[in-house]
């Protein structure tokens, strides 16, 4: 695909000085151009379905001579991890991409990884779990390895992308930790958006060559991650969970320091949206923030109160952020695109959880949408405003959106046009 | 490395290590095999008459050491100009290649090297001292040329007797420029020459030279080919137009063009018979090759049989002459019988039977009969053990007279081809070498080839055989300018990077790189050693290796691993 600098003359002179041209591309090959900034040094990937084109890019890019990296192509997504723990453990900067099925594959490796304390960087791009097979997006896949270890972003347009995985070789090279960034099948993977990527000698001076706080030596061998005993176990985790704490504020100032660079910033673990004087705020993640953004704007031309959290960051969870939010809101939404069956959207259950000790506890109601690539439009976004508005507490602690069914308890209903019937206020706290 | 500790959490590393090096566990004697490296024979090399050593020399070629090349190909035969032309090649059908994306054109590679060398003339020095004792050699085709050269790298001086007026036998007068300009032949026997070996031309024993002048030598090797024409014994056989395929090619090499009526008919299935066939398409006849048996059952090379389809020779199968006829002496028409394949004979090749009552009549002005050559051994003054036409020979080359061995088409077990002859020129030196109360250094050739399971073809990408140069057709049926050309150094070194070199270690490192446990080491020299104490045997190295050149022992087996050495 041609790439074509699409910053014209008379904007140039609005561009960002970082910039060092405009292109259209899609949000795996925004991935790709990041990783080749980024100087990775060894990209292993397995290029069958649900692989998508962010290492077909970059396979073009390693053979063209353009990135002075290793591409293994290996023959599963367990190898793909596995060659990149031991290339990471040798020092090299590495990154795999994967999707749904072929992260599930990985799942071993992916504690192996952060076990291992090892700033690997992937790229998942969130399809829905099979069967029924479905190349669609939805979370599941990246919230069933929640508990791995990783870091996980998720972003809401192709320039997160490319700025994301930047910060994200900061931030795990800091924190020896994985991190992974993920975005949604179609929605960002296959979508070409206007992407600014920047200069390589300002990206080289914010994100200069890794230094390995330890390595493999050939020379003096030992055993890595071998057996211990009941003795040190518990206090290797410890380490680990502490790790994961600390990252939230790396991951505040690499953004911080990130903005003073390029000029762009994504607030850090959390994005807030209208959230100043809102009474009701609908937490999301992902390209549907986008949408619940029109959304928001427009029950705000119609006087309503209402905000939006964008969560970037699930891993670590952005705990004061909510808390602080909780603090002055009437009533929480949550949108999952995801179901943990037996219980509710993992998003929701994270978000109350991290409520329950605070002294701040406002309603919070769970929505379920978009499951398996099912649009969500700023439609669906305003039928839960409408349900969140008109309900003092949630009726169940799951509301299926847009479900078809007969059944009319369950689900929420169409906003009316005028916003008539719908409450307006509850008094900011 | 930072030392570390496992007791409290601010004392522990952020992944969990041994302390110390993992070089104190033994993991080697968890071991059952052990892989070790062991060079193997290519089947190339295996299969060639001659035992060139075709993956050292292809390795060579890779490096542009192309007179390094040569001299590895001189140590197994002098003559790589004319076999790099002239040889059927059997190393290419068994290439491991082959099954693959095509054999590798070792042939071209051969004569690339020899063309290259074309101005060296200097042939290496002999590998053993120079001694006392005089050969004689009987006959400077390609069977003598072998013997004497070979001789005289063990230190031996040899005298040739040619009987004809110009050295190379068959080479000269039986292949024609077209296949084999005279200016390599040349070449090459001058190059045998300097190193002291003498050929004298116009010395037929048992004629101008008597058997006794043999005497005064310590021994002597027969090796006077094959040169008369077998008769075809129908009536008619010696009108005038009627040719022997030996003496028509002779004729021609000695630049005497014979007389060829329009219409050609040419006897016979084997090489003789294609030479003759487009050596008179050349003349501008229309030639017609007859053949008792089908195409198939031709013992000529392949690839010339094709390219006298190709120039426009035709082929009529099936046929057998009954009966020559003509008028004034000078034959004019040939009667012929159908024949149809029967059971098969002693040769492998379905009999041909003929048809009763299916003779017919064809047109011939000139017939060249090419239906197989024999020894004439005429000049022997004492009978020695034949079988058949040809002297007895065993393995050795002894003839059962000591100090009189013999080789080539005029012994037994010949297959008319040159490689073949140069195989048993040095054969007969070795033995003759041994006959003068001197040990060889062994000539055991393990014949077991590298198996193309062996080789890991992941590391050799499809590349087609080259495309051989070679001047057209149209042009090629109008001269007796040599067909095929030499390869082009470029076309050369793609070609030399097609061979796996099946069982030589390379030293490519891919042993070293795979080993999962770091047991493999290279030293300065290039050298691997596995360090048996940590080595588990789990033969990944031996799975991986490109070309077979490892192979898993059991552990505790003595390692018979015999040196092969060549003279």
């Amino acid at each position: 695909m041609m790439e074509k600098n699409v910053a014209n003359t008379k904007r140039d002179g609005l561009l960002h000085p970082s910039i060092d041209k405009v292109v259209v591309i899609e949000g795996t090959h925004a991935a790709s151009h990041a990783v080749k900034l980024a100087r990775v040094q060894v990209i292993a990937a397995y290029p069958i379905t649900p692989q998508t084109s962010v290492v077909e890019k970059l396979s073009e890019i390693v053979s063209d001579g353009d990135l002075d990296a290793k591409f293994i192509k290996v023959e599963s997504e367990h190898s793909a991890m596995a060659c990149c723990i031991g290339s990471s453990i040798s020092g090299a900067r590495a990154f795999t991409a994967t999707s749904s099925q072929g992260l599930a594959l990985m799942h071993e490796l992916l504690h192996w990884a952060a076990g291992s304390r090892l700033p690997i960087v992937m790229v998942n791009v969130n399809r829905a779990m099979a069967p029924p097979w479905s190349i669609y997006v939805d979370h599941n896949d990246s919230l069933s390895q929640r508990d791995t270890g990783w870091l996980q972003f998720y972003a809401e347009s192709n320039q997160e992308v490319t700025d994301t995985v930047l910060q994200a070789y900061k931030i795990a090279e800091t924190v020896s930790l994985p991190v992974m960034i993920n975005l949604d099948a179609f929605v960002l993977s296959h979508t070409s958006e206007p992407v600014a990527l920047p200069k390589q000698e300002i990206v080289d001076e914010f994100l200069p060559a890794r230094k390995a706080s330890f390595k493999i030596d050939t020379s003096d061998p030992k055993a890595f991650g071998a057996l211990i005993g009941p003795e040190a176990y518990m206090e290797m985790r410890y380490k680990l969970y502490r790790a994961m704490e600390d990252a939230r504020s790396v991951i505040r100032e690499v953004d911080r320091d990130f903005a003073e660079k390029f000029g762009r910033s994504y607030g850090g673990l959390v994005e807030e949206y209208m959230t100043e004087d809102a009474e009701t705020v609908l937490i999301t993640s992902a390209t549907a923030v986008s949408t619940a953004r029109i959304a928001v704007d427009e029950l705000r031309s119609m006087g309503f109160p209402v905000g939006l959290m964008k969560l970037r960051v699930f891993r670590p969870f952005p705990v004061d952020e909510v808390r602080e939010l909780a603090k002055h809101v009437r009533k929480i939404g949550v949108m999952d695109r995801n179901v943990s069956f037996g219980a509710t959207g993992i998003i929701y259950q994270e978000t109350k959880a991290v409520l329950y000790n605070a002294a701040d506890r406002p309603s919070v109601f769970g929505f379920i949408a978009g499951l398996g690539g099912r649009d969500i439009t700023p439609e669906t976004i305003k039928e839960i405003f409408s349900y969140l508005m008109n309900h003092d507490e949630p009726e169940s602690e799951s509301v299926w959106v847009s479900l078809k069914t007969s059944d009319a308890d369950q689900g929420a209903r169409p906003f009316p046009e005028t916003g008539a019937g719908i409450r307006r206020s509850e008094g900011v706290k | 490395m930072t030392k570390y500790k496992f007791t409290t959490v601010e004392e522990m590393p952020p992944l969990a290590f041994s302390l110390e090096s993992t070089r104190e566990i033994p993991t080697g004697s968890w071991r059952h095999v052990r892989p070790v490296y062991r060079d193997k024979n290519s089947p190339c090399h295996v299969t060639c008459p001659a035992g060139e050593k075709i993956p050292d020399y292809f390795e060579l070629v890779r490096q542009k050491k192309y007179k390094e090349a040569w001299y590895k190909i001189l140590e197994d035969n002098p003559l790589p100009g004319v076999t790099g032309r002239v040889c059927y090649h059997p190393c290419e059908g068994q290439c491991n290649r082959a099954g693959y994306d095509g054999a590798v054109a070792i042939h071209n590679i051969e004569r690339f090297v020899a063309d290259k060398n074309f101005k060296n003339r200097k042939l290496p020095a002999a590998v053993e001292a120079r001694k006392s004792e005089k050969v004689a050699v009987i006959g400077s085709g390609p069977a003598g040329l072998s013997c004497a050269y070979q001789l005289s790298r063990l230190g031996y001086r040899s005298v040739i007797y040619e009987a004809d007026h110009e050295p190379g036998g068959m080479l000269r007068y039986g292949i024609p420029d077209y296949r084999l300009p005279k200016k390599i032949l040349d070449k090459e026997i001058k190059d045998i020459e300097a190193l002291g070996v003498e050929i004298m031309v116009d010395s037929k024993i048992g004629d101008n030279v008597a058997w006794s002048e043999l005497e005064r030598y310590d021994a002597v090797f027969v090796a006077v080919g094959a040169t008369h024409s077998r008769k075809i014994g129908a009536p008619g056989e010696d009108l005038k137009g009627v040719y022997t395929g030996i003496d028509f090619l002779k004729e021609l090499s000695t630049g005497n063009v014979p007389k060829v009526g329009r219409q050609v008919l040419v006897l016979g299935g084997g090489n003789t018979a294609i030479d003759a066939a487009r050596s008179a398409l050349r003349l501008g006849k229309r030639v017609t090759v007859l053949y008792r048996r089908t195409r198939v059952e031709m013992p000529a090379v392949p690839e010339e049989i094709e390219e006298a389809e190709k120039e426009g020779v035709h082929f009529e199968f099936l046929v057998t002459p009954v009966k020559i006829s003509g008028s004034k002496g000078k034959a004019s028409e040939i009667e012929l019988m159908k024949m149809q394949l029967g059971e098969p004979d002693e040769s492998g090749r379905r009999r041909p039977v003929p048809v009763i009552g299916s003779n017919f009549s064809m047109r011939a002005d000139t017939i060249i009969s090419a239906i197989g050559e024999e020894p004439d051994l005429s000049f022997l003054p004492y009978s020695f053990l034949r079988k058949g036409i040809r002297l007895f020979v065993d393995d050795e080359h002894t003839t059962g007279v000591p100090g009189i061995f013999a080789g080539g088409d005029a012994a037994t077990n010949p297959n008319g081809t040159v490689v073949n002859a140069i195989r048993a020129g040095k054969e007969a030196a070795i033995s003759i070498h041994e006959f003068l109360g001197w040990r060889s250094r062994s000539n055991g050739v393990s014949h077991d080839a590298v198996k193309p399971e062996e080789v890991n073809t992941f590391y050799f990408p499809h590349e087609g055989r080259v495309e051989v140069p070679r001047i057209t057709v149209q042009k090629s049926k109008t001269t007796f300018s040599e067909v095929n050309k030499t390869l082009t150094e470029e076309q050369a070194l793609t070609e030399a990077e097609r061979c796996f070199t099946c069982g030589t270690c390379l030293h490519c490192d891919v042993c070293m790189t795979f080993c999962p446990d770091v047991a493999i080491s290279k030293d300065e020299s290039g050298e691997y050693t596995i360090d048996y104490e940590h080595c588990k045997g789990c033969g990944i190295c031996v799975n991986e290796c490109p070309r077979g050149a490892m192979e898993l022992v059991p552990e505790g087996a003595r390692e018979a691993v015999e040196e092969v050495e060549h003279i």
